[in-house]
Formats: C-alpha cells, structure tokens, sequence
C-alpha cells in the first residue's frame, strides 16, 4: 500500500492510502507502486490518478512527487479535483 | 428632569455601540476560525517543500542559482509591508506600521537603499502621509487571499533579484502563533535561506536532474514563504479584531452599568423631592 498525499498551498486534497499512482512528469506519465525505490520528479501538465479503495483524479500543473518509503507526496500550485 | 433626559440619551448610544461592537465581535471570531484553518492548511505544502529543498541542496549548487545568491553587501533592498484594510483592531496595524519603520531604520543605517511596497489602506495611508515614497501600495488582496495573489506580489522582486537590481528582500508581517500571540514579525524571503536539513539525505532518483528540479522549486519556495506571509497576518488581523471588540463591549456593559445607576438615582431623588414638596404644601394649608 502506498500513503498517498496531494497538497497545494492552500489545502490538503488529498490523503490516504492507494495501490497506484500515475502522475503525469514532465516527459510523460510516470505510474508509482509500492516499494517504489526513493524519487523525485518534477511534474508537467496533466491528471493525476490516484487508485485504490478511494479513486481520485486532478488536474494538476507543475511542482512535484516525492516517493519515499512508500509515501507519496504530490506538492503542486495548481491541482484541482476532476 | 433635563439631567435625566440626557441620560437617558447617552445610555441608548452606549447601548448602540454595544450591539455593533458585540456583532464585530462575534464575526470576528467566525472569521478568524475560517483564516486560522488556512493557515493550518497551508502547512503540509510549507513542510513538503522544505523538506525536498534541503535534501536537494548542498553549497556547490547554491552558487549557481540565483535566487540563492548571497550578496557581498546589500545595496538596494526591497521591504514587503503587509497590513490589514480595515481598522478597528487595537494596536494590530500600528504594531505592523512601527515593526517596518524600525527595519526601513536599520537598513538605511547601513546605508541601504529601501523600496517601500505596502499592502493594505491602513499601511498606505500611513506612510503616505509621512510622506514616504511606495513603489507599491495595493488595497485589493482580500481577507481571504490566494497563492495568486501571493505570486503577484513576489514574482516582480524576484525577477529583480535575479536581474541583481535589488540585494535582498524583506517581509513584514504577523505571525500567528495563537489568538493571543500574534506579534509583528520581519523575515528575509530573498536570497533563500536554504532550510536545514532533517536528519541524512536520502538517496533519490532525481528526474530530470537536482538543478531542474530546484529551478522549479525555488520560485515556488518564496511564493509560498509570501503566501504564508498573508495567511498568517489576515488571520492575526481577525484575531486582533475580535479581542478590541471584546474590551470594547465590555467596557460599554461597564458604561451602562454606571449610567443606569446614576439615571435611576436622580429619578427617585426628583421623586422624593416632589413628595416633599405637595407635604409641604399640604401642612401649609392646613397650618
């Protein structure tokens, strides 16, 4: 399981657990399962999926994913729920 | 009865003046619950950037950033005053306007050429009327403002920064620590102070590569240092608020108390008087 959280400066969208995430980097989507190895990406213009028991999608542009120890954090200005 | 009528006007201002202050109060206090929220809310982005920034940094990699750059000796420095556009929140802006005016004096000590730029009506008109020059002065962020509006106060100064017209910036601001404690408070948001490191970096895969991703993260460092900046200040602005409408409304309970009671005293004194007078009168005719 991954701990998956997407925050912007001016909230916290996101946070629980999911089986997979797929974020879109900025040279193409880049998909993130557990015992993903230690990452940072910057991110490109894009959905971001978050799948698992509670499914997400947001449109985000720029900033970007930290995987660490099966933790995700996605840190953007701009995202919005889709 | 003159006196008694003219209390009796005095007591219904007061009362008045009670029932707006109670309502400033009371949305104060739901205000400043909203604002607090956001300064809660902007924390976990604060705290991821932070600390992805001092795991990525190291001092070879800060002399080739700009925004990093330290300069040898300050020359021209921007100082961002941020204060509320209301009053009638106590001391709340004056304390703001008299923690700018210490830093503008320490920085021109040294000699430092200080461009002013003012947030908020109640910084502007102060200056303004010291007849200080501002080569900013904005009355349109709201009580609720937005990571845009923080961009849009920053990303000038930062270009300048990077063009090296200016040496430093500066942020003055309320911190908000708790309702009651939210002092005025001066920080340096250029050049980045590169945050400290929490225990050993790990090893990450970087994509595409350390200096990319700090060309894209430090911008947005100082953007949300600014946005922090705001948040914490329009919340401290409601906290100060609430606690002025508090006292005020207090007092004016204080206010009533003592004209109420001097009102009914003078009533039953003209009531008393009168009584004496028609016995007086009464035993006279009789006599």
């Amino acid at each position: 399981m991954l701990k998956v959280s997407v925050v912007s400066p001016e909230a916290t969208l996101y946070e629980g657990d999911a089986t997979s995430v797929v974020a879109p980097a900025f040279d193409g989507a880049v998909g993130i399962l557990p015992s993903h190895a230690p990452m940072i990406t910057v991110l490109g213009q894009g959905t971001l999926r978050v799948n698992g028991e509670t499914p997400a999608r947001f449109a985000v542009s720029g900033g970007f994913v930290q995987v660490v120890d099966d933790v995700v954090r996605v840190v953007t200005e701009q995202a919005k729920a889709v | 009865m003159a006196k008694g009528r003219e209390l009796v006007g005095r007591i219904k201002t007061t009362e008045n003046t009670r029932k707006i202050t109670r309502t400033m109060e009371m949305v104060a206090t739901s205000k400043m619950k909203r604002a607090s929220d956001r300064v809660a809310a902007a924390r976990p982005y604060a705290r991821a950037l932070g600390d992805v920034i001092s795991s990525l940094f190291n001092a070879e990699l800060a002399e080739r950033f700009p925004l990093l750059r330290q300069p040898a000796a300050e020359q021209r420095a921007a100082v961002v005053l941020i204060t509320a556009n209301r009053g009638l929140c106590g001391a709340f802006n004056a304390n703001l306007i008299k923690e700018a005016r210490l830093t503008l004096a320490y920085l021109e000590e040294k000699g430092v050429h200080v461009d002013l730029h003012v947030i908020g009506r109640k910084g502007i008109g102060y200056f303004r009327y010291v007849g200080r020059e501002l080569v900013v002065a904005r009355t349109d962020i709201t009580d609720k403002p937005s990571a845009a509006d923080a961009a849009s106060i920053v990303d000038g100064l930062m270009a300048d920064f990077v063009a090296g017209t200016i040496d430093a910036v500066y942020v003055v601001h309320s911190k908000f620590n708790s309702v009651l404690s939210t002092p005025p408070h001066t920080e340096r948001v250029l050049p980045v102070a590169a945050p400290k490191r929490a225990g050993a970096g790990r090893d990450y895969l970087l994509y595409p590569s350390a200096d990319a991703i700090l060309t894209e993260l430090l911008p947005s460092y100082v953007r949300n240092a600014v946005y922090r900046a705001l948040v914490e200040t329009a919340a401290a602005e409601q906290a100060a608020r609430r606690t002025a409408m508090k006292s005020a409304t207090d007092n004016a309970g204080e206010m009533l108390n003592i004209l109420r009671r001097t009102y009914n005293r003078a009533r039953q004194a003209n009531i008393t008087q009168e009584i004496a007078e028609i016995v007086g009168g009464a035993a006279a005719l009789q006599g």
